[in-house]
């Protein structure tokens, strides 16, 4: 962790800014802050950080209905800053504050009640190249992948199930495994685990999985 | 009014009071309150008046008959005690033994049926009875349209008559109205004396218009509850939109700044968690699994104890929050608030052929060897629960050595027992 990572803040509370801004440690530099979806996008695709901490609910002016602004923010920088990677905060850790910017793009998320040396940490994971997964995200993605119902993946490559070694990780994670615990549990090693949460990651983020759209969708996510 | 007679009764009450050292209670200051019994006849002015007076309820209603007859006063008198007297208190459903709709409907036909059968009489006397001839027509649509009234406002809403008896009301007065208006057109007194006959024909055709009135009062009543409902539901989300963006966000900021485990923090948090849940009430299921009751017990663990607890529920959660396993996870959960404190992990699974429940804290963790066989908590609380239920539960340290965890499974083939048992 000794890189420095170069951090754009989005959040429309100013006083939630330079709090955080003063609890990240020093291997976090803040280059740029920003407070709603229009200057957001020009503050990221300016600075071209290595992570952005994105709160979920921002107010923009042209925002589709049924998006969260969050989510609009990145689609619309993703594409002209390829290395930035999106961390979203969110006030709750409640599902549906969450998957929408999952599905969006983001690398993972952090609830904004989280200590500054956890959001220091998801940061950096984050821009590692790793996800970052809470309790409460591993068990909706165990629900939604109907992991509870005994389905699982029967090829390594497929989008709508978890393999079995996915849905072990994502147990361990809901009863609040740090991924080095994980690991140890498992005998396998961390990068090992961050390798299975990157890809149920990327599962969440491309199935097309019913239960994940209908339930998107009654909640006007997507 | 209500407030009113609220100061009435009270004003009745405290007379006894005052009046009890010196043992002359009076009578008047002891009457019941006037209201009018649930179960009654038709209004139950009668009877609650009677009650409410110490009178026989025949006096009363005779009063009311014989005081009708100057000029309606009793009627005026028995109509304003009926729309201001509430029903006495209770739940059950006001009930009226008697068919008034039908009654009504049948002082209609009579009165109809008179004027029908005097209408020839009128034209041989030369228009002498003229004018009782039109009131009793008039009085006849009055009650067909009073009967139609009562059918729909009154005794709709009662199981015994509902809207069969209203649509047979309806059917009959149609019918009773239809033949008055023809029969008037082309009776006798037409002829002879036009404009009063086609009036009275023409209040027949519109009291055929007003027995299905009603219907139109209901349904704008309903229209503009519908839209008092989304207003309110409308006003309700811009609340909750605004209190998230703004005190929501405070409170996390508060639990950011005070650090996860201090007491502001536990109450920004709790405080959070109850805003929540008011803010977003229709989207919890009201009856209570154990998925919720963990997550319940949990909120209750952050106030009472310097902990964080985060219940993640996986899998439809048929378990019930009454049950051992329940039981048995909220003394684990209070065991880890209690001995180890700071985060604690819940998670629920309900599998098809089983429910797992597992607590994990980071506290200093012990070893179930260590503890004292005296020591009922973990032993018989926990795991021998789990095990007379038919279930299984395990204590053990965590991984690397910190803290505990605490595992609880219940298989769905012997839940059923542990249930019944």
């Amino acid at each position: 962790m000794a890189e420095r990572v170069r951090v754009v803040i989005v959040d429309d509370h100013s006083i939630f800014r330079s709090g955080l801004k003063a609890d990240l440690d020093d291997t976090i530099e803040v280059v740029g802050e920003a407070h709603d979806v229009e200057s957001a996008v020009a503050v990221v695709t300016d600075a071209a950080p290595d992570v952005v901490l994105l709160d979920v609910h921002l107010p923009g002016v042209a925002v589709p209905a049924g998006t969260s602004g969050g989510a609009e923010v990145i689609r619309r920088a993703a594409a002209s800053v390829p290395s930035t990677r999106f961390l979203a905060l969110s006030v709750s850790d409640k599902a549906e504050d969450v998957v929408g910017v999952i599905r969006a793009g983001a690398r993972g998320y952090i609830t904004k009640g989280s200590s500054g040396a956890d959001v220091s940490r998801a940061v950096h994971a984050v821009a590692g190249g790793d996800a970052v997964f809470s309790p409460k995200l591993a068990g909706f993605v165990l629900d939604a992948f109907g992991a509870a119902v005994g389905e699982t993946a029967a090829a390594s490559d497929e989008l709508d199930r978890l393999s079995a070694r996915e849905q072990e990780v994502m147990r361990l994670i809901a009863r609040g495994y740090a991924y080095k615990e994980v690991a140890a549990e498992l005998f396998i090693s961390t990068k090992t685990v961050e390798t299975h949460v990157s890809a149920v990651l990327r599962k969440l983020q491309l199935s097309s999985r019913h239960e994940l759209t209908a339930w998107a969708n009654a909640r006007r996510l997507l | 009014m209500e407030s009113r007679a609220e100061q009435v009764t009270d004003a009745a009450a405290s007379v006894p009071a005052d009046h009890a050292p010196s043992g002359s209670a009076d009578a008047a200051a002891s009457a019941p309150r006037l209201t009018r019994p649930r179960a009654c006849i038709a209004t139950g002015v009668s009877a609650g008046l009677a009650s409410h007076l110490g009178w026989p309820v025949w006096v009363v209603r005779a009063a009311f008959v014989v005081t009708s007859l100057a000029s309606g006063a009793g009627l005026l008198l028995y109509l304003w005690l009926w729309v201001f007297s509430p029903w006495a208190p209770g739940d059950e459903r006001p009930t009226r033994r008697a068919p008034v709709a039908w009654l009504l409907m049948v002082g209609s036909a009579v009165s109809l049926l008179a004027a029908w059968v005097t209408s020839g009489r009128v034209v041989d006397a030369g228009g002498s009875g003229l004018e009782s001839w039109l009131l009793a027509v008039f009085a006849g649509v009055c009650l067909a349209v009073a009967s139609g009234a009562w059918a729909t406002f009154i005794d709709r809403p009662d199981p015994d008559r509902g809207p069969r008896q209203e649509l047979a009301i309806r059917i009959v007065a149609t019918a009773l109205l239809a033949i008055t208006a023809l029969a008037l057109v082309f009776g006798p007194n037409a002829n002879w004396y036009p404009v009063p006959t086609f009036a009275a024909a023409l209040a027949a055709v519109l009291g055929i218009a007003l027995v299905y009135a009603p219907t139109l009062v209901t349904a704008w009543r309903d229209l503009t509850a519908e839209r008092t409902k989304r207003i309110r539901e409308e006003q309700r989300s811009e609340i909750a939109a605004h209190l998230h963006d703004s005190v929501l966000q405070t409170l996390a900021l508060i639990q950011n700044r005070a650090g996860a485990t201090s007491e502001v923090a536990r109450i920004a948090r709790a405080q959070e968690r109850e805003l929540r849940d008011w803010l977003f009430a229709g989207d919890t299921p009201a009856d209570s699994d154990l998925g919720t009751d963990l997550r319940d017990f949990g909120a209750a663990l952050e106030i009472d104890y310097a902990v964080t607890v985060d219940v993640v529920v996986v899998g439809e959660s048929r378990e019930r929050a009454s049950g051992e396993m329940a039981a048995a996870a909220r003394e684990a959960m209070l065991n880890a608030a209690r001995h180890a404190g700071g985060e604690i992990s819940v998670y629920v699974e309900s599998t098809p052929d089983s429910v797992e429940v597992f607590v994990r804290d980071r506290g200093p963790g012990f070893a179930l060897a260590d503890v004292s066989g005296d020591r009922l908590g973990v032993r018989e609380s926990i795991i021998g629960r789990m095990r007379r239920a038919g279930g299984s539960g395990e204590v053990r340290p965590g991984v690397g050595g910190v803290g505990t965890e605490v595992r609880l499974r219940f298989p769905a083939a012997e839940r059923a027992e542990g249930h019944r048992g």
